[in-house]
């Protein structure tokens, strides 16, 4: 009986010891994928405010053409002070879905009134023939290729985190430690497919490549074991 | 009995989803198929489309591998028939770059220039670390006001002479290399390497065929004109291997790309 009860608590000992080993690794490789999550993050950040940085630029180029449309440059202007409202904390990703669906409806709002914008130049030939515009194009152009290459990053970062954390045994640690699944970037109807910011320069629109990483993104929690 | 029923008709449903489930990963994998990811190519200046004469071809290459070795940073031309996806060029393109791994991995300081001929259409891959002296209103300069109209008047061979030029004139200044290729790098390591073992298999000899020597058992006299004719030949080797006169081979050093870069069509 005592023997028995001797080799239950040795063997208890060891689980108890292995699974602190692999706790202490996978609690580890969690903080390392979060800081990841992070710092992919930060880079959608950047690429966003690029853009954001452009437009007043762009503006002017487009208010010095003669009469041109008035409407959709105010629609851009505003896009943009909407964008300027949704302040999230650039350094640390955010946990909750809502906040990142506003980010994205308002960067979205920006995406479509910049390419209506666009859109509504082809009428005016001799702005687009100028130098300065062709150039802003170009910098458009790149800076919504870079907003797609960061969000897919990011979304891919979100991914390889949320990932780990769901898997057993790391599961058992959210709770301790407060690990939080993460929102991803989805593709929303409409407006966040628009960045049509192609200037006819190349034959088709960029196809902007914002897998929904799964069929319903974040929110639902994955079975656990 | 009714209960059994229904479990086997959720179990063929369940059949009939993941059937549809396989069919639907199947069309996708099918749908991706269009693309084709070209292989990472050998040199600097490749010319898969047949628009420059192999004596320019060699030239251009040379050109960007000395521009490797003196500044660390990596050019990489690629000049195609057309492009084999359905993705837009600057998506297709990045990704082709990326999957090469131009530039250095630290760096992040490559550069490659895509051209697809039939369709009129190239685009400047930027890496990370170039796009500051490589910005995306000079990498459209590049090819809207100084390829393009070469391009146009049917000078290839012009055309990318001058984008190679503007290209390595815009990044120069940005980074300093040590005087040597990935691959020259690469190839000195290992030779590096090779040595020490080679060195110990002689010594090794040396000692064995002593000690018999001195115990005499059978090899006497063997070990001395085996060790010298080892020294000669090593040595031979050596010399063959540091320097080429030919071609310089592109090896990617890992850098990444974020979308930077322009393009025209023309």
């Amino acid at each position: 009986m005592k023997k028995v009860a001797q080799l239950f608590g040795t063997v208890s000992l060891a689980v108890a010891f292995v699974f602190g080993l692999t706790g202490c690794g996978s609690y580890n490789r969690l903080v390392t994928l979060d800081q990841n999550v992070n710092k992919k993050w930060a880079d959608v950040q950047s690429v966003y405010q690029r853009r954001a940085d452009l437009i007043p630029n762009l503006v002017n180029t487009v208010q010095g053409a003669a009469n041109f449309e008035k409407s959709t440059l105010t629609e851009v202007v505003n896009a943009r002070a909407s964008v300027g409202q949704v302040k999230l904390d650039p350094s640390k990703a955010p946990t909750d879905a809502a906040q990142l669906q506003q980010f994205q409806q308002a960067q979205g709002q920006l995406s479509t009134a910049l390419s209506r914008l666009l859109v509504v130049s082809e009428n005016y030939p001799q702005l687009r023939a100028t130098e300065a515009f062709q150039n802003l194009q170009a910098q458009l152009e790149g800076t919504e290729n870079r907003i797609s290459v960061e969000r897919n990053n990011f979304n891919a970062a979100v991914q390889e985190y949320n990932t780990a954390m769901q898997r057993f045994p790391t599961n058992m640690l959210n709770k301790m430690f407060g690990f939080k699944e993460r929102p991803f970037f989805t593709a929303n109807a409409g407006s966040e497919n628009a960045p049509t910011v192609n200037f006819g320069n190349f034959g088709t629109a960029p196809a902007v490549p914002v897998p929904p990483p799964s069929a319903a993104p974040a929110t639902t929690p994955a079975a656990t074991p | 009995m009714s209960n059994g029923r229904r479990t086997r008709s959720t179990r063929a449903r369940r059949g009939v989803e993941l059937l549809g489930a396989l069919l639907f990963l199947f069309a996708v994998s099918l749908g991706s198929a269009a693309e084709v990811m070209p292989a990472k190519p050998a040199g600097y200046f490749n010319d898969y489309a047949n628009v420059v004469s192999p004596a320019d071809a060699l030239r251009f290459n040379e050109q960007l591998a000395q521009f490797e070795r003196e500044t660390s940073n990596q050019v990489v031309v690629a000049v195609y028939r057309k492009m084999e996806s359905d993705s837009d060029i600057a998506d297709y393109t990045r990704r082709i770059a990326q999957a090469w791994g131009v530039g250095q991995a630290d760096k992040r300081n490559g550069a490659a220039l895509f051209v697809f001929i039939d369709d009129r259409k190239m685009f400047i891959q930027v890496g990370y670390g170039l796009e500051g002296v490589l910005p995306d209103i000079t990498a459209f300069d590049i090819t809207e006001r100084h390829i393009k109209p070469l391009f146009r008047a049917n000078d290839y061979t012009g055309g990318l002479a001058a984008g190679i030029d503007l290209m390595m004139k815009a990044i120069r200044g940005e980074y300093k290399g040590d005087g040597k290729t990935n691959l020259e790098k690469k190839a000195n390591g290992n030779s590096g390497l090779g040595v020490l073992p080679i060195l110990f298999i002689i010594l090794f000899i040396y000692l064995a065929t002593r000690r018999s020597r001195r115990r005499g058992w059978g090899y006497s006299g063997g070990g001395g004109p085996f060790i010298g004719g080892g020294w000669g030949g090593g040595g031979g080797g050596w010399g063959g291997g540091s320097s080429g006169g030919g071609f310089s081979g592109f090896g990617g050093g890992g850098g990444s790309f974020g979308g930077g870069g322009s393009g025209s069509s023309w």
